[in-house]
């Protein structure tokens, strides 16, 4: 990002939309992009990490395996045994854990250095992880229910007969659109924005500091360097809520397709 | 593993909250959303300028209808 204060001679240069498009391998619809490397990197963090913790497995724990089992009991109790039930939970808590460490440490990327990127700033991570969550409550539903029943089953009892169809079509929506655009939207609109404002704040304090016209001003950077501070210990909060929470609606949702009939 | 939290009695109200709790929102702007399109296109086809605002009341109301018969008579 030091590329900004290089090219400063015109005077301030913003972070823009721009700044989350890079491009390291190619150019174009095909490059390999920053955000993937990143990925990558957070799989392997990833699976590295739990393979150790599971080689070394003891009756005392030690610090890596408390970390390790800290992170599967969190998910497994507070969401997968919570929102889907003891009898119901075991078949989706490899996704729900899954998807949970996959988000969380793609997040603590855009933070922790020398990644800084967030991989669910670029819009297409974020709708490719809503639609494995898509596919899979429709599909419990459908499965559980069979497609008839399934569709009939969206309908809440007990609507008189003239406002069916505008109830219905309302359902309808919620399933197929409203649901997985927020659930997407919400990752990403949270990654994007978050690291935009600490791109601010830091840049805005850098542009001050080097750049400025007179000693207040290279003094004053002093208050953007403490909010860009601030804002990156909220956005390590923030991107852990957005983790817990993307698993958790995805169990809602599953726990909705397994529900008996309303 | 043990299976200590076999299901408290409390968890099946707690699922239903956090469902609420979540599909008020959904329900609330695809009402809005949907019925507000719909008012606006009839807006365009009849040249009229006061059917996008019926059709976002009609949606909020038709929202707020679902979420008292999903989350509410129980």
């Amino acid at each position: 990002m030091s590329l900004h204060v290089l090219a400063a001679e015109e005077g301030f240069v913003p972070p823009t939309t721009g700044d989350f498009w890079q491009p390291l391998i190619g150019d174009g619809a095909f490059a390999i992009t920053r955000s993937m490397f990143v990925i990558v990197i957070s799989v392997a963090v990833i699976a590295g990490f739990m393979l150790l913790v599971a080689r070394n497995m003891s009756v005392v724990p030690g610090k890596l395996q408390f970390a390790g089992e800290g992170l599967y009991n969190f998910v497994r109790n507070s969401v997968a045994i919570d929102i889907l039930g003891s009898r119901n939970f075991r078949p989706f808590l490899p996704l729900l854990l899954t998807q949970f460490l996959l988000i969380l440490v793609n997040n603590w990327f855009g933070v922790i250095p020398p990644i800084q990127f967030p991989t669910f700033g670029r819009i297409g991570f974020a709708v490719a992880l809503t639609l494995i969550t898509f596919v899979v409550y429709h599909a419990v539903g459908i499965r559980r229910k069979g497609l008839g029943g399934y569709f009939r089953g969206l309908m809440p009892p007990g609507i008189p007969g003239w406002i069916a169809p505008l109830v219905y079509v309302l359902e309808l929506i919620t399933f197929f659109v409203t649901r997985p655009l927020t659930l997407g939207m919400r990752l990403f609109a949270n990654m994007f924005a978050g690291h935009m404002l600490m791109l601010v704040f830091i840049l805005g304090g850098e542009y001050m500091l080097l750049e400025g016209s007179n000693l207040f001003v290279n003094i004053s950077s002093v208050g953007a360097f403490v909010m860009a501070i601030v804002m990156t210990f909220f956005e390590l909060l923030v991107q852990f809520l957005q983790a817990y929470v993307f698993v958790l609606l995805t169990a809602l949702y599953i726990a909705g397709s397994l529900a008996d009939e309303h | 593993m043990s299976e200590q939290h076999d299901d408290r009695p409390g968890r099946a109200e707690s699922e239903r909250d956090a469902a609420a709790a979540w599909s008020v929102p959904a329900y609330l702007l695809g009402g809005m959303a949907f019925y507000g399109l719909v008012g606006w296109l009839l807006d365009r086809w009849l040249g009229t300028s006061w059917l996008v605002l019926v059709g976002v009341l009609t949606g909020t109301a038709l929202a707020l209808y679902v979420i008292w018969l999903r989350y509410g008579t129980r």
